[in-house]
């Protein structure tokens, strides 16, 4: 399996200095499954120990899931000023 | 107050531009804001579009378009644990399908709607959107604009209608796109291509997977719904290197994207205009995907079509209250007419376990019958068998026979 980053590496990025993704870790304590971790295809969520969610913002694919993964409501998105471009298709 | 344009089109992709293209050939002032640096640097799609539609918007699209190769060969795998039932379909010099790139294609389909006279603001990201003085104003990172009609081409986040609290979103709604793009040495003659579809390779997600023959690559990828996500076997970063594995395609990869599709079916659609406001493509959830294709670029570039022509009669007549013109002609299109005829289908496929158990239903049937032992049943005997191990009764085999057909 290719690693998620070197995947991620294929395309061009134009990261925003500010984060496009804001995440209310205070919901995150309460929630178990997290599902967030697993339905984002660039791994943008990562749980910490002490179950508060960071994202990883620089990876986000800008696919729109943000919108209706977190069922509590806790992941704010808007689309970032500059983001990815692909190059093929 | 002043507008800056009659209409003002938000989103770039294949919807917006035949949008564009149709309202600046009808002679209107009109401004297409798209967010990517160009056309298609954020568009995804597996790539495989019906061409029909681009045939009406540029007539001579088959000679000019960047298209990568006709689709002459259908390709079915179903899997089921152990077993896998496959069959194919070729019909040679047929010119219905073509796998296209998304980046090179809406590229293209931008530099033909500029040559028409369309404005097209790159780098513009639509940040707000609200009602003022009769007509609709468009924050943007590069200002604010206004119109008196919008239409929203934004794609599955439907960004007008969402700023406007026109749009509720769901997980079993959506579907996740991912996709790659893998460098390969393609066997076949240019006139020839082909479509697989894949379903069952990846346990625990609801939908299935596609690889299409471009011309020196191919497009791999998965379309499963949201809410399944978190029951799959793999988490989504990894699906679509599971699958690309599982199915032994090896090559350098050159992509790796995603996109979020709209799964909603034509009785579950949202608001589809609104005074000043219209919805075209993905922003309006128009998307066929009934277990045998996946269609969404004819839809998209036929109700851009239409949207551009409504908003022509809309102008004319000075009344933006009237957007209802373009849900009469979206009506009598073919666009709301497959969607509804498509439903059927989707409501089949949309019970979720239905398509892996009659799958796992037709393997097993298949499998009795290619086994050999002093007890034999005859087919209908294994049929009924089969069925019942799996709790459906023969009358709803056939109700689900029947939706599937009709
Ligand atoms: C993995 C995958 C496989 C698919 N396979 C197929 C297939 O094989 N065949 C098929 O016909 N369809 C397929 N589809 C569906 C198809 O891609 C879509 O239906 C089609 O792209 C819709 O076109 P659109 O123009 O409406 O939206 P999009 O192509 O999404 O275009 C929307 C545009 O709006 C821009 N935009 C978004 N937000 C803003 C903003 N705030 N400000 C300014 N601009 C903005 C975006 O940058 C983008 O250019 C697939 C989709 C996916 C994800
Ligand atoms: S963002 Fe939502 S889904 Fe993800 S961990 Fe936090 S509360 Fe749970």
């Amino acid at each position: 399996m290719i690693p998620l980053l070197k995947r991620l590496g294929l395309n061009k990025y134009s990261v925003d200095q500010k984060s496009h993704i804001e995440v209310n870790t205070d919901i995150c304590l309460t929630c178990k499954n997290k599902p967030c971790t697993v339905s984002c295809p660039a791994g943008t969520y990562e749980a910490q120990p002490d179950g508060r969610i960071i994202a990883h913002y620089e990876r986000c694919l800008e696919c729109g899931g943000a919108l209706v993964i977190c069922p509590f409501g806790a992941i704010k998105f808007r689309f970032p000023e500059g983001g990815i471009s692909y190059n093929y298709g | 107050m002043s507008f800056d344009a009659d209409v003002i089109i938000v989103g770039g992709g294949l919807s917006g531009l035949s949008a564009g293209i149709t309202a600046i050939k009808e002679g209107l002032n009109v401004i297409l804001l798209e967010r990517g640096e160009y056309s298609g640097a954020k568009n995804v799609s597996g790539g495989r579009m019906y061409i029909h539609a681009l045939q009406k918007l540029i007539p001579d699209a088959l000679e000019r378009a960047p298209l990568e190769r006709p689709i002459t060969k259908e390709t079915y795998e179903f899997y089921c644990k152990n077993k896998k039932l496959t069959f194919s379909f070729e019909e040679k010099d047929k010119k219905n399908s073509y796998s296209v790139l998304r980046a090179k294609f809406d590229r293209w389909l931008a530099s033909e709607a500029e040559s028409l006279g369309l404005l097209i603001s790159y780098s513009t990201l639509v940040t707000n959107a609200y009602r003022e003085n009769g007509g609709i104003t468009l924050e943007t990172n590069r200002g604010t604009l206004r119109a008196p009609l919008a239409i929203d081409a934004s794609g599955v986040t439907s960004v007008v209608f969402r700023y406007l609290g026109l749009r509720n979103f769901t997980p079993d709604k959506w579907m996740l796109g991912v996709k790659e793009i893998i460098k390969t040495n393609v066997n076949l003659p240019e006139s020839e291509g082909e479509a697989r579809t894949i379903v069952g390779l990846i346990s625990g997600v609801k939908g299935g997977g596609f690889v299409y023959t471009n011309k020196d690559t191919l497009s791999v990828g998965m379309a499963v719904t949201f809410d399944s996500l978190p029951k799959s076997e793999v988490p989504a970063k990894d699906l679509v290197e599971s699958f690309r594995e599982k199915l032994g395609i090896e090559g350098e990869v050159l992509e790796y994207s995603a996109h979020a599709i709209p799964y909603y079916g034509f009785k579950n659609l949202q608001q589809l205009y609104a005074d000043n406001l219209i919805a075209v493509g993905d922003s309006a959830g128009f998307l066929i995907n009934d277990g045998f294709t996946i269609r969404g670029m004819d839809l998209a570039i036929a109700s851009g079509m239409i949207a551009g022509l409504a908003a022509k009669k809309i102008v004319e007549m000075r009344d933006f209250t009237k957007t209802s013109i373009y849900y009469d002609m979206l009506k009598e299109s073919f666009v709301l007419k497959h969607l509804e005829l498509a439903y059927s289908r989707f409501e089949l496929i949309n019970k979720g376990t239905t398509l892996n158990i009659y799958t796992e239903v037709l393997c097993d049937l298949l499998s009795d019958m290619f086994t050999v032992t002093e007890d034999r049943k005859t087919l209908i005997e294994y049929a009924l068998l089969r069925l019942k191990e799996k709790g459906i009764s023969l009358t709803q085999a056939i109700r689900d026979m029947i939706s599937a057909v009709k």
